[in-house]
């Protein structure tokens, strides 16, 4: 069950702005890795690249999995999903006009999933009670932070074995940020899941990751363990302003 | 104007009878422009179009339901044909394809009835059945059979096809679709597969509606034009996208038009459809079962 994620000298962008200038990342099987870095300087975009929602006009992407290696610049969105890969994407994008439910049943669309439909279902509704007691609510009229975790516990509904979070602090008040950090880790550990997290909270991003990158204005301008981010005091204040 | 209770049970009697049919007309909208967002004003002439097909199996000796039922494949293809063309040459280009949407299916709709005319005549059509043209006496009431096919025909897709959005993972998908199509991708699912396979279970059912409309009333190549505004009233007044609320509307509609009909006379029948259209985004746009 060996995983590996490898993004290598990526170039991407809309149109005639380019968000991505060579850019390389790597992640291991179980691995937490946090892509760091204020808004508009490519951590979406390097997401949507590993989607298939952005092509990269330079470089590759590749996933290798149980043995065979995918090149995920060729295939469609819904290819990369059917490999095991779940985004939880920025802004939540739940679909606000169905249930609960029907946002989680949706989230075990692909084949594989369909199988282990309601154990999984089970254990989200365990991970997160908050689902189960308003599973025949409209999603989009929970708050900001169950929503948040609707669209944590939709991602793995697809049984991912390899999971992106976006920005999973946006929007969230300080208490919630935390509490939605502690819960990728434990769903991270319970799940055998390898995870890469775009995050702009460096000090929670931190508390979770095994290592991070640091990525500004569409170049990867550091790269390390957690010790050693937490030591470079000067990226720390420069780049992320928390020094 | 006289007014009885006798008349006023009469009237409510047909009107749900009256209200059924008007569902089972509608509910093919209610996916193709209710969920998918579609502005398919060819919905009721594709219906007409099933009429027309019934009319030529159930002249070969075919029961008309029997007909309705073998012509759903085939419409579900039609379905399929359609919808892809309006996605390649107007979806797929974004912004303003409502507006050019609703040409194209104004086009879509006058290539069908004028075919017709080219291949049956302006002449109205009829189809026959042991249960067209005789009634079920109840008490003091008469009830045309052929009502109560419209009245099994519009439970039965109600309830189908709720099942269907409900309870299996391409209905789901359905219902998700138009609310955000790169989430659904996400989900692993193909937005532009579901719209097309949505599109195609809309038309097939239009094929059996399309049936018991001509069992119901004999048809003409333009009755098309008769049903855009009731099959519309009732998508929006049941809420975008809600069969059940289908069903619901349908039946206010069809109670609404009955008494209308029978106490200020046939003229303002055409009226209440648009007027409850007009009541319905104003004071409750999202609809009855609207969420």
């Amino acid at each position: 069950m060996a995983l590996e994620l490898s993004v290598k000298g990526i170039e991407a962008g809309y149109a005639a702005v380019r968000a991505l200038h060579g850019v390389s990342l790597d992640i291991g099987q179980g691995e937490t890795v946090a892509l760091l870095g204020t808004n508009g300087n490519g951590k979406s975009t390097l997401m949507k690249c590993v989607m298939g929602m952005v092509r990269p006009t330079k470089g590759s992407v590749t996933l290798a999995i149980d043995g065979k290696t995918h090149d995920l610049t060729r295939l469609s969105t819904e290819e990369i999903v059917n490999l095991g890969v779940a985004m939880v994407p920025e802004g939540r994008r739940l679909f606000p006009k169905l249930t609960v439910e029907e946002n989680l049943l949706l989230g075990a669309f692909r084949p594989l999933a369909r199988t282990e439909i309601s154990r999984n279902l089970a254990f989200c509704f365990e991970a997160f009670p908050v689902l189960a007691e308003r599973r025949r609510q409209l999603a989009g009229s929970m708050s900001g932070g169950q929503q948040q975790m609707l669209a944590i516990a939709r991602a793995l509904m697809s049984a991912p074995k390899l999971l992106l979070v976006d920005e999973p602090s946006v929007g969230l008040a300080p208490i919630l940020v935390s509490h939605t950090i502690t819960k990728i880790k434990e769903l991270k550990d319970q799940y055998g899941l390898t995870v890469l997290m775009a995050e702009q909270n460096f000090h929670q991003a931190i508390r979770i990751a095994d290592r991070g990158y640091i990525i500004v204005h569409g170049e990867i301008v550091f790269e390390g363990d957690v010790k050693a981010l937490e030591q470079n005091e000067l990226v720390r204040s420069y780049y992320l302003g928390t020094g | 104007m006289i007014f009885s209770l006798d008349l006023l049970t009469e009237a409510l009697l047909f009107g749900v009878l009256l209200g059924c049919f008007y569902a089972a007309v509608s509910i093919g909208l209610s996916v193709s422009f209710g969920l998918l967002d579609v502005p398919h004003v060819a919905h009721p002439a594709v219906m007409v179009l099933g009429s027309y097909c019934t009319y030529l199996l159930a002249s070969q000796g075919l029961d008309p339901i029997v007909a309705g039922v073998v012509l759903m494949p085939a419409f579900f293809v039609l379905g399929i044909l359609i919808y892809r063309f309006y996605y390649e040459s107007f979806e797929k280009r974004g912004t303003d394809a409502g507006v050019r949407g609703l040409a194209f299916f104004f086009g879509v709709a006058f290539i069908i009835e004028i075919g017709l005319i080219l291949a049956f005549g302006v002449d109205q059509r009829s189809v026959s059945a042991a249960y067209i043209g005789s009634s079920w006496a109840l008490g003091e009431y008469r009830i045309p059979y052929r009502m109560l096919v419209a009245f099994g025909v519009a439970l039965v897709l109600t309830f189908g096809l709720t099942v269907y959005l409900s309870k299996t993972f391409t209905g789901r998908a359905i219902k998700a679709v138009a609310q955000d199509e790169p989430a659904l991708r996400l989900m692993g699912a193909n937005p532009v597969r579901i719209k097309q396979w949505a599109f195609g279970i809309a038309t097939g059912v239009s094929a059996l509606a399309g049936a018991m409309l001509i069992i119901v009333n004999p048809v003409e190549p333009a009755l098309d034009r008769l049903y855009i505004g009731r099959t519309f009233c009732v998508v929006v007044l049941a809420g975008l996208g809600s069969m059940t609320g289908t069903l619901a509307a349908g039946l206010i509609l069809g109670i609404a038009e009955s008494i209308v009909l029978m106490f200020l006379g046939a003229s303002w029948a055409p009226a209440v459809a648009f007027g409850l259209l007009l009541i319905a985004l104003g004071v409750r746009p999202q609809g009855l079962f609207g969420r």
